[in-house]
């Protein structure tokens, strides 16, 4: 085991024999600067395995002979160990990105970034308080130099005013440890940490503030972080990555000492800094477009979280918060560095330029990691983190805390996802370069990798008992890995891997949860058939689409709360990329993106109130149920349906829906709506299955969704009805189905939930079919508008067919199976007794006639026109699924009961009072009575009458030409002025108009405009002005004091 | 299917075929009453025979497609089909030979298979007016249908039922059973209903025969007419005979088969009436002036009758 002094050696040492060899070749020069930090990472590594391993002992190190308090010691232990290696590795890495960069200044860049480094290690490893100070010293004047080294006026001036800040921090700082030193008498952190008490800390009271207030400064708290920003912009990129990742860490970590020191009578003032600085540095980050500007608001976002969190859990004694502290703190370093190592790489200056990204696939494969791990999704570490930090907080019953933590994610993933969809859709110029060498390449695989492996490990650190099934996310991986190779073989390989992996959990699970891995199972496999039709190697689709399955896998296996929410957000966040690649869908993505967080911190919010409620010991899903009695459950209700509802797209929470379904791609379309929405239906279920009919007061819950579901309904179905885009009339028939859904769950009783589930299955069946039929016919026709199509019928007839089937079974219409879901609607309705309800849902069901006829006639009948006259059948592998999926809908259309029975025993288990009876094939409900089966024959045999004896009689009649009608003795111009489609309800929206106004979208739209005026209105404390921003420290530490102290 | 009895299907033809005489005598009768009312001398009483007859034995060498052809025997189907799922005459098998199929429900949303159908086929003759009318009509029915919603909601719950014949059987006794005076309300939004969905004035707009010369199936000629036409005779019996058993106490088996009859010809003709009342009174509505009509009073007293019963049942 080498000494750990030999860190600060070995760095100076190099840094010396630098200015040595100044003459020399540039090329010796970083390799032994790169020597040297191999060295300081093999002696941290080397530590930081022993002492995780238990083959060695922390260590104390002592200088000059003597003990402390005398001299200086050092201490060797394992957040030491952990945090120096983050640190060494991110410097040797950003050094390697440096490359020969030294050449364009000097040698002293290098022995800067040495003495810089030095800076860091000291200031983790230090135990003396003054030597804290010089360390600190030594890293701001360092940092000041490398920032202001290169003779640019905007960095000159970045560098003095960051040294001005930095000194009059480490002002305060040194003045707070004179006075420390004479009211304890000592310098030694461990000594002044074993000495304190109540009286000292009265007596010391304006030292230990002095010394609390300067580290606070260095941690640039907002709103006075005006200097630390610039400064991170106006860094190089490798330069900026070590701040972001090196000084972050050393300053959180020299704050941690500072807090333990103190006795924690700082924590409070710590808490409301950090909680303000977190979200502060994210609103002001909304209205930032230059790239690395914005990625310092967010490191600067992310160290406030960290003092935060790390207040918090001083203050509430939060067990295992050393975990929690060290996920975020691992995966915001090495998120951080990678990001401004690519934004060193894309050489852009504004986030909108960010598309030449795409010229390297593994660019964006990084980007994406880094966004995720900033955002806390799974994989990585920061996920399981946040996990156990809002379950803690939850047992402690500090609400208002995770509102903030939460609240202030969703603002950060506004603008990293905003930032990530215009990198992957806006265009760039293909003249420009990337900065794309071995050596700007490996710290960013490195960096992603290691968030990628520690993110493992970290699920098995957690505190928590979880079954997540890594072989689920591996799938994704490997699919990454092989992304190479063309896209029919990924398409097999995942055809296959879904059927190997499915085929047996058809069999093994049971209950409600196997209607839903049907759909989830045999939903994947049919809808990756259209893959087949693409020749070139489709990139990224099939991470994507493994990414959104295997999330739905996930949750369907789940028997725990922290699986099910990692898969969820697996789920969200493969469909995000899936439905991100459609050609315009960038702002209908996003905002998916964001109603899914927002979503997920509910069910966050819900799941972590649960398990407080349940005695805070167990995660399965199962203490839902144990929770239905508390005095909560009525909130858990409330959190987990809303939740789940912004996945179903109900009213109020669906304004992502159209346009994220409508362009997304052809065969994307059908996994996001006819399988992704059900995931939403499975967790509402899962929801009102635990936890059963709630009310607030005397507000019964499932009574307000139901209006919320019919309302859903009805809305929906109009705009579906107004609607001159198929895919868009699709979207929102989507959002229609699914508020059925929702209606027939709130029913809470047998025939609701058989509604809902029935319902499931079929809208699964006709919705894939529609939406493969309109890629079909837009494959062909190149459109989306339907009045421009027409009279595809004759050209496209097994099209045709398929959509006439489907939409008969959508209306609702016997004798295909939509009815089922009709007449169990009327029969849950009258048990119920919520008329009023019912009537919504009924009307909303005729008006589902109006685009459905809009829909088949527009498309397939009317008049061809001239340019569609030699149009083709749809391509084989978007009519075989389709055709698969109308055999299905007929053989449930002709047996109903094949399906409504055995749904019928899995809802008695949670209401067997009022299932139905079966007499043969017909089904008997307490009202009615209805027999699918001969409705079908009676049909069928009519209909085959009716048609024998037309045929028979009109044996001769010929097909005529498409102008031969009767035209007022005229003939039609052109085929355009005589298809009646477009607008074509304009009496309905004559009168009904008024339901097209968007609320909904006003609302929001409100919400995101605040946000920016108040990010604009903000940031305008950041003048540029040095002298302004010293003031601003110094009004700061003076209120500080005066709120920290009650002006005592 | 082993026990099904067969002679349904004759009992069925039956059905059908005294439905479609009964109907083409109402059609003659009325458009007697139409003439008269507007000081004509009219057709005689039997020319929709002659009409329906001529009709049939017109060939044609013409068809404008698959869906085209399709769109009369979806029609038919789906006119014959309510038919015979329809309990006609309460305690007479002969006359309810399907009704095991389905409750109201059904029979609520089978009559839209012919609608659909229609529509189809007169959306593939490519003639505008085929697509207006049935924009116009869709428009229509989807609020017209808003007070019958809330009707039939209503006197389900009233009758705690969705089966016909139940509904029915209640209804037995006396004419003060019958839902006209148990639950008036919701008769009266029934029949507002009923009158959006008879094509008569003043929603005949979807017809519309002097601006869209009869709106989906301006296409349509001889056979294919005649089947459209056959189910333009039977569709409004069987409509009426719906609203006969909702609300006028249906039409119960006497041991005298004539006066059954009577009875049948009378409530039906009368309530066939209603439309026809209406129709002569008013002049036509445009469709967005029928959706706000249908918006206004018919909810307004859909909407007490589901409160009325909300409360007493």
């Amino acid at each position: 085991m080498v000494e750990p002094i030999y860190l600060i050696v070995i760095a100076l040492g190099a840094a010396f024999l630098l200015g040595l060899l100044r003459k020399t070749g540039s090329a010796l020069q970083i390799a032994l600067t790169l020597a040297a930090l191999a060295g300081m990472v093999f002696i941290s590594a080397q530590w930081a395995y022993g002492i995780i391993k238990g083959t060695t002992q922390a260590a104390e190190i002592f200088t000059s002979g003597m003990n402390p308090p005398l001299s200086i010691n050092l201490f060797m232990g394992r957040s030491e160990a952990v945090l120096l290696l983050l640190v060494n590795s991110a410097a040797f890495l950003s050094t390697m990105y440096l490359g020969r960069e030294h050449k364009k200044t000097s040698v002293y860049m290098l022995m800067l970034l040495l003495v810089f480094v030095v800076g860091l290690n000291g200031i983790i490893l230090t135990r003396d308080l003054f030597n804290l100070f010089v360390f600190i010293e030594i890293v701001s004047i360092a940092s000041a130099g490398l920032i202001a080294l290169r003779s640019d006026i905007r960095q000159l001036g970045a560098g003095f005013k960051f040294i001005i800040a930095g000194a009059l921090a480490s002002g305060f700082m040194l003045i707070g440890i004179i006075f420390t030193y004479y009211a304890t008498g000592s310098l030694n952190i461990d000594v002044i940490t074993g000495m304190m008490s109540p009286a000292l800390a009265s007596a010391g009271y304006i030292g230990l503030f002095l010394v609390f207030i300067g580290i606070m400064i260095e941690l640039k708290p907002f709103p006075v972080n005006g200097w630390g920003i610039d400064a991170y912009q106006a860094s190089i990129p490798p330069v900026s990555a070590l701040v972001a990742a090196g000084t972050a860490t050393a300053m959180f970590y020299a704050f941690t000492k500072i807090t333990a020191m103190t006795g924690g009578i700082f924590l409070n003032a710590s808490m409301y800094i950090g909680a303000l600085t977190f979200v502060g540095m994210n609103v002001v980050a909304l209205k930032q477009t230059a790239a690395r500007r914005l990625l310092g608001y967010s490191s600067i976002s992310q160290v406030g979280l960290l003092v935060l969190v790390f207040s918090l859990v001083k203050i509430f004694g939060i067990a295992g918060g050393e975990l929690i502290v060290f996920g975020l703190l691992v995966s915001h370093a090495l998120a951080k560095a990678v990001l401004f190592w690519l934004s060193g790489i894309i050489g852009k200056e504004s986030i909108n330029d960010w598309g030449i990204i795409r010229k390297r696939n593994i660019l964006i494969v990084a980007f994406a990691v880094a966004v995720g791990a900033l955002l806390a999704l799974p994989p990585f570490p920061s996920f399981f983190a946040k996990w156990e930090l809002i379950t803690s907080l939850a047992v402690k019953g500090q609400y208002g805390w995770i509102a903030v933590i939460l609240g202030g994610a969703l603002l950060e993933a506004v603008y990293l996802m905003r930032w990530f969809g215009n990198a992957v859709k806006d265009s760039f110029n293909e003249e420009d370069n990337l900065d794309f060498r071995f050596g700007t390449l490996v710290p960013v695989i490195t960096g992603t990798a290691a968030l990628l492996a520690l993110g493992y490990f970290s699920a098995n650190l957690s505190v928590f008992e979880n079954n997540i099934n890594w072989l689920l996310p591996a799938v994704v991986i490997v699919l990454l890995l092989l992304d190479f190779l063309p896209a029919i073989v990924k398409n097999i390989l995942l055809i296959a891997a879904i059927a190997w992996y499915g085929y047996p959990l058809l069999q093994a699970i049971e209950g409600y949860r196997s209607i839903f891995a049907a759909i989830f199972v045999i939903g994947a496999v049919i809808t990756l058939l259209p893959g087949f039709m693409n020749k070139g190697r489709r990139p990224g689709f099939y991470p994507a689409v493994s990414m959104m399955f295997a999330g739905l896998v996930g949750i369907i296996e789940a028997t725990d709360m922290l699986t099910f929410f990692f898969f969820w957000e697996l789920m969200t966040l493969g469909s995000y990329f899936l439905i991100l690649r459609g050609k315009k869908s960038k702002p209908h993505a996003l905002s998916y993106m964001l109603f899914s967080l927002g979503g997920a911190y509910l069910l966050m919010t819900g799941f972590s109130m649960s398990f407080a409620e349940a005695g805070g010991t167990s995660i399965a899903l199962d203490i839902l149920k144990t929770v239905s009695g508390s005095s909560l459950s009525g909130i858990i209700t409330i959190l987990l349906a809303v939740g789940f509802m912004t996945k179903t797209a109900s009213a109020g929470l669906h304004i992502w829906l159209p346009g994220a379904h409508a362009e997304a791609e052809g065969d994307v379309s059908p996994m996001v709506s006819g399988i992704l929405l059900k995931a939403g239906v499975f967790g509402l279920l899962m929801t009102f299955i635990a936890l059963g009919d709630q009310s607030i007061g005397k507000i019964n819950i499932p009574y307000v969704l139901s209006w919320i579901g019919v309302i859903t309904a009805l809305t929906a179905n109009y705009m579906a009805a107004m609607q001159e885009d198929a895919k868009r009339l699709l979207a929102y028939s989507s959002i229609a189905q699914m508020g059925y859904a929702l209606f027939g769950i709130s029913l809470m009783s047998h025939l609701g939930w058989l509604s809902a589930l029935s319902l499931a299955i079929v809208h699964f069946t006709y919705k894939v079919i529609l939406f493969l039929s309109v890629a079909g016919v837009v494959h062909r026709v190149k459109t989306r508008n339907m009045y421009q199509m027409g009279g595809l019928i004759t050209r496209m007839p097994v099209t045709f067919f398929m959509v006439l089937v489907s939409i008969i079974a959508l209306s609702g219409i016997p004798p295909l199976a939509g009815f089922s879901g009709r007449w169990l609607t009327y029969n849950a309705v009258i048990e119920k007794g919520w008329l009023l309800q019912g009537v919504v849902a009924g009307v909303s069901g005729l008006i589902a006639f109006l685009y459905l006829f809009r829909l088949i006639f527009a498309i397939f009948l009317g008049q061809l026109k001239d340019v569609h006259r030699r149009v083709k059948e749809a391509p084989f592998w978007i009519l075989l699924p389709q055709i698969l999926l109308i055999l299905l809908v007929l053989y449930l259309s002709f047996f109903p009961g094949a399906f409504l029975r055995p749904i019928g025993d899995i809802v008695s288990e949670f209401h067997p009072e009022g299932a139905l009876v079966w007499n043969g094939a017909t089904a008997v409900s307490e009202f009615g009575y209805w027999n699918g089966e001969a409705v079908m024959w009676v049909f069928i045999a009519l209909f085959a009458a009716n048609f024998a004896l037309l045929f028979f009689l009109n044996r001769g009649a010929q097909k005529i030409k498409q102008f031969n009608i009767v035209y007022a003795a005229e003939r039609p111009a052109r085929p355009e002025t005589t298809h009646f489609a477009y607008n074509m309800f304009a009496p309905y929206r004559k009168a009904l108009g008024f339901l097209e106004y968007p609320i909904t979208t006003k609302f929001w739209s409100g919400v995101a405009d605040l946000m920016h005026s108040i990010a604009g209105f903000t940031r305008r404390i950041y003048t540029g002005n040095g002298q302004t921003y010293l003031l601003q420290i110094i009004v700061f530490v003076v209120i500080s004091f005066l709120l920290s102290n009650g002006g005592k | 299917m082993a026990d099904f009895d067969y002679m349904k299907i004759v009992y069925a033809a039956l059905t059908i075929f005294l439905t479609i005489n009964y109907g083409l005598i109402l059609q003659g009768i009325i458009g007697k009453i139409y003439a008269r009312v507007g000081k004509r001398m009219g057709i005689r009483i039997f020319q929709p025979y002659v009409n329906l007859i001529r009709q049939w034995a017109t060939r044609t060498s013409i068809s404008h497609g698959v869906m085209y052809y399709l769109g009369p025997v979806f029609r038919f189907s789906g006119g014959a089909g309510i038919l015979i799922f329809l309990p006609i005459i309460y305690g007479a098998p002969i006359f309810s030979s399907f009704s095991f199929a389905g409750d109201l429900v059904l029979i609520s949303y089978f009559m839209f298979l012919g609608t659909l159908g229609m529509a189809l086929g007169g959306g593939e003759s490519g003639h505008p007016y085929a697509a207006l009318g049935v924009s116009r009509g869709l428009s229509q029915v989807t609020m017209a249908e808003i007070p019958m919603i809330m009707a039939v909601y209503s006197i389900a719950v009233q009758y705690h039922s969705l089966n016909i014949t139940e509904i029915v059987a209640a209804q037995q006794g006396s004419f003060l059973n019958w839902t006209l005076f148990t639950n008036p309300i919701a008769t009266a939004a029934a029949m507002l209903a009923f009158l959006g969905s008879m094509m008569r004035s003043p929603f005949d707009v979807v017809l519309a025969p002097q601006e869209i010369p009869i709106g989906p199936p301006t296409e349509y000629q001889s056979q294919f007419l005649a089947m459209l036409m056959t189910n333009r005779t039977i569709f409004p019996v069987a409509k009426t005979i719906l609203f006969v058993n909702f609300f006028f106490g249906g039409v119960a088996l006497y041991d005298n088969y004539l006066l059954t009859f009577l009875v049948f010809f009378l409530k039906t003709f009368l309530v066939y009436m209603w439309s026809v009342f209406v129709g002569l009174s008013f002049p036509r509505f445009r469709v967005d002036h029928s959706i706000r009509w249908f918006l206004k009073y018919p909810m307004l007293i859909g909407l007490i009758s589901i409160i009325f019963v909300n409360i007493r049942y």
